[in-house]
């Protein structure tokens, strides 16, 4: 077999001590950047990638990979913590992570979230080795009108997401989908809801907006009610998850690697879908629904998973193509470039010790994962112990910091706070902030390959029906759609005839 | 206002910091304002060209990314800053050529109203098209877009990128204007559908392009510039392919705000010159696919020419692009 | 259960103050929105111009805030509660200066030079501090000032970020 001798020169590589110790850097690093609230992997690696210029590429590239995944962790802890997403991918890990915090078992989430993400890495680092080649050929399958249906189908999924009126979470997504599209236009270059104001130009931040509804509104929220916030350090139940915890999570932990592996593989950002596709199908097949949202540790499980699937299958058309799928593969793109590796479809052939490095240092990472976390789980516990008149002027000016250093741009604080009284508003409305997030996140996506697909086909909706790709993935939306609305109505009335 | 505001500031670190001043320019970091996300080309080329200007003039040359609109945000924020040589910023052909032309409300006057520092890198831009079209040359790629223009797709990464500044240029000088644009949000995606076939053609620099060449993804009928490029010897010059009017670089330069004192102009000058010289900065930009500006245009006279050369070639096709 | 069925057929009445004013929330963004996007060209479906999705979105706001308005009159619901001004005030208060003071600004007569991370920093934890109803100030600036401190090590020194330290004490 040809993949064992591949790995075997991989982790030849990535098992010398200089790029161990870059792994473990990496990851540490990355874990402790990524765990400020509002800094998500984007952040975290264009803030750290100018301090890995100075090493080799490989164990440059290594020691990014690290800081992804270490950063990805990181958002994760916390989205559980304290309810602040860094990134999309963590806004599902928030609806029950947080709760479960909430409820004492912090220290459960973060250890399912660990454990889960090493299984996920695991998985996807041998589907990376054994099916990377084959599996570009789906990236390349992907069109415009392909994305397009993708999206759509993701709107889908984000109905799902509510925790309660449906009709509320249909106007989440669509004042989502209206906040994507405030900015530059990207054909004609004309400005739209700007308000003429320079800074929304290039549209609003994902992690201004993020902070502003989740973190500063979550604040305000908890100010408000005393006794609330002090739930979390009432009781601190066991640590780490115990045997039942595992037990309830092995299933929704490898549907969530599944889901999330494959939704990673596409191109533009397939795999921001993952968590949220993972939570859909772990609410729908779970026996008793509406645990999800009040801390069930699958809506953990999975979406972590598939948030960890994602982030490495993601690798996928960068290292076999040459194409980065999304931000951050773009930000790995350039570190690649600025050591002289150009990335393109021959890298595996004319780097093997580059390519094989980094897939076998995929999985060395994710252990270094579990060996850094599992023994801070009992520190970021310990955290929540702080009294909460120190502890949220200290994530005030972690924000601050976080969000003026993502664009060095003063002003976008200043917006993050705006967003944060918005936010605030919505939670006094009854408003869930997780669909409006999906929908602003999808929006911009949605409305670009939109208009692609329409100007390839000069104008003709058909395009969507007859690429059967598209035409499945729309079947498949209008089906989530039907299972999401039609027992939620009927609930919706029970709950409204029985109060 | 902000000038005095800044009077005060300086004014400020001055008495405060006199021991350092004595020493001359520059006497703390130098900022470096990058108008894009971190990891891009003009971010790559500022990193590896300010590492070796920072030996030189003996003070840490601090990069900060300040993306948006096109890079006129970060270049605005340069040009509008205390002229004192302590910020300055790498700009490229789009914000400093053709952003008159491509933003309306602009807040800079890239042909008067800066102080060009030097050209510190060029790279060359390449016409390539989907492996499966049937044109095999850009004779026969010309031809068919002149008679049947409404069976292309063109694909640039947005307005005001240089995919879409370079491939309008080309447009204009076809003939084909109104061809059908398709935008997408940065060069890898559209590469991404170029080379599955779901566009026809775009241009863009060899750097993001060259090795899908290489490798037979997509294919190239031509490079415009000047001379072939040694990263990719086999694809011939615009001229040599008969469309000698298309040339254009998408070049990289250092520049500051206007009324900069003469010692900081000439010491940031001499390290340009003294990066682009030392061998081993030249290998990081030649491997690349980057050109190494000549002597004339690593000086401010040249590189200010250089600016208002390529803007009145692109101002005609930037104006009369369909919006 | 059933005395809910009375009272929807008694005719239509304020019945969810939360879903009213949400509805009424959503109706208004989309109005602002279409206002904004007014001069915007709508395209055509072989060239979607910008202002198609943008319009469409926010019509389709409106009908959403339209259903909730009818909602919040036929369905008993929560009610609005108390909004809290301090918390507002003071932490969206001190982000704000954050972001005034960390590069300077000016506004009209009004113009701060850029106060760094050494003022800002301890600002902004002093000012969302007063948040807080069991606030002590001797606690509350000792842990700024430690705080603070812990950042400009933490991202000025260790991970050299441009961010602003002090520039009008130390010219950095």
């Amino acid at each position: 077999m040809d993949m064992f001798s591949n790995l075997a020169l991989g982790f030849g590589v990535a098992l010398s001590f200089q790029n161990l110790a870059l792994c473990f850097v990496g990851c540490l690093v990355g874990t402790l950047i990524g765990v400020l609230p509002g800094v998500g992997p984007i952040a975290t690696i264009s803030i750290l990638l100018p301090i890995t210029f100075g090493l080799d590429p490989t164990g440059a590239l290594i020691m990014l990979a690290g800081i992804y995944y270490g950063a990805q962790y990181g958002g994760s802890t916390t989205a559980i913590l304290v309810n602040i997403p860094g990134e999309a991918t963590a806004v599902v890990t928030t609806l029950d992570g947080h709760q479960m915090a909430k409820q004492g078992r912090a220290g459960i989430a973060l250890g399912t979230a660990a454990i889960g993400s090493f299984v996920a890495g695991c998985f996807a680092t041998v589907v990376i080795a054994a099916l990377g080649a084959p599996l570009t050929k789906m990236a390349l399958l992907f069109g415009p009108a392909e994305y397009f249906s993708l999206m759509v189908m993701g709107l889908c999924f984000a109905v799902v997401l509510a925790r309660g009126s449906i009709l509320k979470a249909f106007c989440m997504i669509m004042l989502g989908l209206l906040l994507s599209t405030v900015g530059t236009d990207l054909e004609t270059g004309q400005e739209r809801l700007t308000f003429g104001i320079p800074a929304l130009a290039d549209g609003i931040d994902f992690s201004v907006l993020a902070m502003g509804i989740f973190g500063f509104a979550e604040v305000l929220r908890n100010l408000e009610a005393p006794e609330a916030r002090d739930v979390v350090r009432a009781k601190i139940g066991r640590l780490l998850p115990g045997w039942s915890d595992i037990k309830q999570s092995v299933m929704p932990c490898l549907r969530g690697t599944f889901i999330g592996g494959t939704l990673g593989i596409l191109p533009g950002n397939g795999a921001v879908l993952g968590p949220f596709a993972s939570y859909t199908v772990e609410k729908k097949i779970a026996k008793d629904p509406s645990r999800f949202g009040k801390g069930a540790i699958e809506g953990v499980a999975g979406p972590e998973s598939a948030n960890n699937a994602g982030a490495q299958t993601a690798f996928i058309p960068l290292l076999t193509l040459g194409i980065p799928p999304n931000a951050v593969m773009a930000l790995m793109v350039g570190a690649m470039t600025i050591h002289g590796i150009i990335p393109g479809p021959q890298v595996m052939t004319r780097n093997p010790e580059l390519f094989w490095g980094m897939i076998a240092s995929m999985w060395i990472g994710n252990l270094m994962l579990l060996i850094i976390n599992l023994p801070l789980v009992g520190l970021w516990v310990k955290l929540l112990q702080v009294p909460y008149r120190l502890m949220f002027p200290a994530i005030l000016i972690f924000c601050c910091i976080g969000i003026y250093s993502v664009n060095n741009q003063p002003l976008d604080v200043a917006f993050t706070a705006m967003f944060g009284l918005f936010g605030y508003l919505l939670i006094k409305l009854g408003f869930e902030p997780a669909p409006l997030l999906l929908g602003f996140v999808l929006g911009k996506l949605m409305e670009e390959k939109l208009r692609q697909a329409l100007i390839i086909s000069r104008g003709s909706f058909v395009t969507f029906l007859e690429r059967p790709i598209s035409a499945g993935l729309l079947l498949v939306a209008v089906a989530v759609l039907v299972i999401a609305l039609l027992p939620s109505m009927s609930k919706k009335r029970d709950e409204v005839f029985t109060e | 206002m902000k000038k005095t505001v800044f009077g005060i500031a300086a004014a400020l670190s001055l008495a405060l910091a006199g021991t350092a001043v004595a020493q001359g320019y520059p006497n703390k970091p130098v900022t470096m304002i990058v108008p894009f996300a971190a990891g891009g080309p003009t971010d790559i080329i500022a990193r590896i060209v300010g590492d070796h200007m920072s030996k030189t003039l003996g003070q840490q040359i601090v990069i900060e990314n300040v993306a948006g609109a096109g890079g006129t945000t970060g270049i605005t924020r340069a040009m509008t800053a205390a002229p004192d040589g302590y910020t300055i910023a790498m700009g490229h052909l789009g914000t400093f050529s053709a952003a008159p032309a491509t933003y309306p409300g602009l807040k800079y006057d890239p042909l008067n109203g800066i102080q060009p520092i030097g050209l510190a890198g060029g790279t060359p831009i390449l016409i390539v098209a989907r492996k499966n079209l049937e044109a095999n040359d850009l004779k026969s790629f010309v031809a068919a877009i002149k008679a049947t223009p409404d069976k292309f797709n063109e694909a640039h990464a947005g307005l005001g990128s240089v995919s879409w500044t370079t491939c309008t240029l080309l447009k204009g000088q076809l003939g084909v204007p109104k061809l059908n644009a398709v935008a997408y949000r940065g060069t890898g995606p559209a590469l991404n559908d170029l080379v599955s076939g779901q566009i026809d053609f775009m241009c863009d620099q060899i750097v993001s392009v060259a090795e899908q060449i290489k490798a037979g993804t997509i294919k190239a009928f031509a490079v415009a510039s000047v001379q072939r490029s040694p990263a990719l010897p086999d694809v011939p010059t615009t001229t040599e392919a008969g469309l000698p009017e298309y040339q254009i670089e998408a070049w990289n330069g250092i520049a500051g705000p206007k009324g900069m004192p003469k010692e900081a102009v000439d010491k940031l000058v001499d390290a340009l010159n003294k990066a682009l010289n030392d061998e081993a900065t030249k290998k990081r930009l030649l491997d690349l696919g980057a050109v190494i500006p000549t002597a004339a245009d690593r000086t401010p006279d040249g590189f200010g020419a250089v600016i208002k050369r390529d803007a009145a070639k692109l101002d005609p096709a930037l104006k009369n692009a369909p919006r | 259960m059933s005395l809910n069925k009375i009272e929807r057929s008694q005719g239509l009445r304020i019945r969810s103050t939360q879903d009213l004013g949400a509805g009424v929330f959503m109706i208004v963004l989309a109005g602002l929105a279409l206002v904004l996007a007014r001069d915007l060209p709508l395209g055509s479906l072989r060239q979607i111009g910008p202002g198609m999705l943008p319009t469409s979105f926010a019509v389709f706001c409106g009908i959403l805030g339209l259903f909730l308005v009818i909602t919040s009159l036929r369905f008993d619901g929560e009610q609005l509660s108390g909004w809290s001004w301090r918390g507002v005030i003071f932490v969206l208060g001190a982000a704000i200066v954050f972001g005034l003071t960390i590069r300077g600004f000016s506004i009209g007569p009004i113009s701060v030079p850029s106060l760094g991370l050494l003022v800002s920093g301890p600002l902004v934890m002093l000012i969302s501090g007063l948040a807080a109803d069991d606030m002590k100030w001797k606690e509350l600036i000792i842990f700024s000032v430690a705080m603070s401190t812990a950042c400009i090590l933490l991202f000025k020194y260790a991970l050299s970020l441009p961010i602003p330290l002090a520039p009008w004490l130390l010219g950095i």
